[in-house]
């Protein structure tokens, strides 16, 4: 059975393939260069002591290259579409699943053997692509400090890989359920699509318990080192929270802490252009303290493991609603 | 000797519709068995519950002694070609006959080349370059290569030109020969069956009208032609299948194996295709304002 897969999919493997080795040959070229290009940027900057403003001064990387690296976010996605979809519903829908399931071979078998090698390519080809990325963008990510950036996080470490699995697996049960190859991709492109964003958007800042702190506006944030994730800042009053929300009207950033003026006692709101420490002392004096909630930056990999684990378990879900489909309904 | 199929209230229903209705059939080994009925009857149904791709509703089933399953020792008893006659479109024949080879403990590959070769069929050609007959040929050399005892063929036939089907038919009847095969062909085509088929099931509206040896069932029926009269008498005696009556003329078809004493009519014996129509017509529609078709349970 894998040769029939082989036979079935080989041609697809040597475009994959073609398509991997023009893209890390790219990616090792530029990746060796931009690494030098920090390298020397380094040792410049310490040569004059000026070390503590390279990450606003120097700029690294090409920028079709970098966009092209961002455009890898689309690589689970594309593996979802193109390879999980059509593999069980092509063969409903020419009809060739009766010419497979009356051979000398359990339908049980059948589908481990597919939907095996499906997934293990997904995991592989999402993983070289990650490896990738990751590798090529270590003087980024060591010069911008922004780990838990969404752009850099989704296309770096585990998480492409739990992210091809998942749209592998996606594909192949709404392949199962809809036996129509076009609706089957249009289906995966759509759920891949909503159940990552709502993953990352709504999900990911709770997987672990953010740190909290308060903070008197004499002193400055009591921030960590790294690349930390600020999930939330903001100002608490006498009456607790004041939620800094975007929306409402002009904000003022103390020490990059954002804050809504208009819930500022007027008191100190005619101290806000005064340099001196009058404006944070009357905040103190008036009761206000800031607050900073963060993921500190030790906790990347944490993170990366539990989103990974998310994707590969909805995965795994999905592969039962297929195998139940294919072994349960009728040819 | 147990037979190649038994059946026993086979039914199968899709949401609403009952595509086959307490079928009990039975047919033993070593026959050729022709599936015959309109279209919608259910032979597609009932081929796929022989193969085990579908699953029956309710009723038993026994295929070559065994129920039908996804297991590969069933399987490999199971020679089955869909409607459609699905192979990959891609891939050229050897690209199957390996295939086939992977999938199966027993494969006669050599056989299969043998074959296409002397039909001309191209090895290395796209099977979706080649000819409806080319193709029809090269799934059933594949589903011969398993050595089946069984064979399930959806009216392979339907879509070839009469030289293709008479090719196919022929490549059917030396597999045949060789023994120790059971055939089930669907086919719309009576005088094709009638030359390849030594058993019968007719299937009308779901359910089966006829089950059996051709020859016995021919013997068992007769058509009477006689007079516009009452035939209440010969309706006692024997089972109306079907009655077309015209102002002047009655033509009975009749099971029974009785002679018919009333004089006025006169009997003779029935062909297949005769025979067929007389049960399908059971099930046609509303009948020419002239004529009054009357339909009997057998």
């Amino acid at each position: 059975m894998t040769w029939v897969v082989w036979r079935q999919y080989r041609n697809q493997g040597y475009l994959a393939a073609a398509v991997l080795a023009a893209f890390a040959m790219l990616m090792l070229i530029t990746g060796r260069q931009m690494a030098s290009d920090y390298r020397s940027a380094l040792s410049q900057c310490a040569a004059s002591h000026n070390c503590g403003n390279l990450a606003n001064t120097l700029t690294l990387g090409i920028p079709w290259v970098s966009l092209l690296v961002t455009l890898t976010v689309a690589v689970p996605c594309l593996l979802g579409v193109f390879w999980g979809g059509p593999l069980l519903a092509r063969e409903f829908e020419t009809g060739t699943s009766q010419f497979a399931w009356t051979q000398g071979i359990s339908r049980r078998r059948w589908l481990t053997i597919k939907v095996g090698w499906a997934v293990l390519a997904a995991a592989a080809w999402g993983g070289a692509v990650s490896a990738l990325v990751t590798w090529w963008s270590s003087p980024q990510n060591a010069l911008e400090q922004q780990n838990f950036q969404p752009s850099q996080f989704d296309i770096q470490g585990i998480v492409p890989i739990g992210y091809a699995v998942f749209a592998v697996a996606l594909g192949i049960a709404a392949g199962a359920l809809l036996r129509r190859t076009l609706p089957a991709m249009a289906i995966t492109l759509v759920v891949f699509t909503v159940v990552r964003l709502v993953i990352s958007e709504d999900l990911r800042s709770h997987y672990l318990t953010a740190v909290t702190k308060t903070f008197s506006f004499l002193h400055p944030p009591p921030l960590p080192l790294g690349s930390y994730w600020l999930v939330s800042s903001g100002l608490v009053g006498p009456g607790g929270l004041i939620p800094s929300s975007r929306s409402a009207g002009a904000q003022l950033g103390v020490d990059g802490v954002p804050i809504n003026i208009g819930a500022l006692p007027s008191a100190c709101r005619t101290l806000i252009f005064q340099k001196t420490l009058e404006f944070p002392s009357c905040l103190a004096a008036h009761g206000y303290h800031g607050l900073v909630s963060y993921q500190p930056a030790d906790r990347y990999w944490a993170f990366q493991g539990i989103e990974a684990g998310i994707f590969v378990a909805l995965a795994a879900a999905f592969i039962a609603v297929a195998a139940i489909v294919v072994l349960r309904r009728d040819a | 000797m147990t037979p190649a199929i038994e059946t026993r209230g086979l039914s199968k229903r899709y949401r609403k519709v009952t595509a086959l209705n307490e079928a009990t059939i039975v047919v033993p080994e070593g026959r050729i068995s022709a599936l015959i009925g309109p279209n919608g009857a259910g032979k597609t149904t009932l081929l796929r519950l022989l193969a085990g791709l579908a699953r029956p509703t309710s009723g038993e089933l026994a295929v070559l002694g065994s129920r039908p399953s996804q297991d590969p020792a069933f399987l490999a008893g199971i020679g089955f070609l869909a409607q459609e006659i699905p192979l990959y479109r891609r891939f050229s024949a050897e690209d199957h006959i390996r295939i086939g080879a992977h999938l199966n403990s027993r494969w006669d590959q050599d056989s299969v080349r043998q074959r296409l070769e002397s039909l001309g069929i191209p090895l290395g050609q796209r099977v979706g370059t080649l000819s409806g007959g080319q193709r029809a040929q090269l799934a059933l050399a594949l589903t011969l290569a398993k050595r089946p005892r069984l064979l399930l063929l959806d009216e392979p036939v339907a879509a070839l030109d009469p030289l293709a089907r008479r090719q196919f038919l022929a490549h059917l009847a030396e597999a045949v020969a060789g023994g120790g095969l059971t055939v089930v062909l669907s086919s719309h085509l009576i005088a094709d069956l009638e030359r390849t088929c030594d058993h019968l099931i007719l299937l009308a509206a779901s359910r089966v009208q006829l089950c059996g040896d051709i020859d016995t069932l021919l013997a068992e029926h007769q058509v009477l032609v006689g007079p516009a009269k009452d035939t209440r008498a010969i309706e006692r005696d024997h089972t109306l299948v079907q009655a077309v009556r015209t102002p002047r003329q009655t033509t009975l078809l009749i099971r029974g194996n009785g002679p018919v004493i009333d004089p006025a009519f006169e009997a003779s014996d029935v062909g297949l295709e005769e025979l067929v129509l007389g049960y399908m017509g059971q099930q046609a529609g509303p009948a020419p304002a002239h004529l009054t078709a009357i339909g009997g349970d057998q």
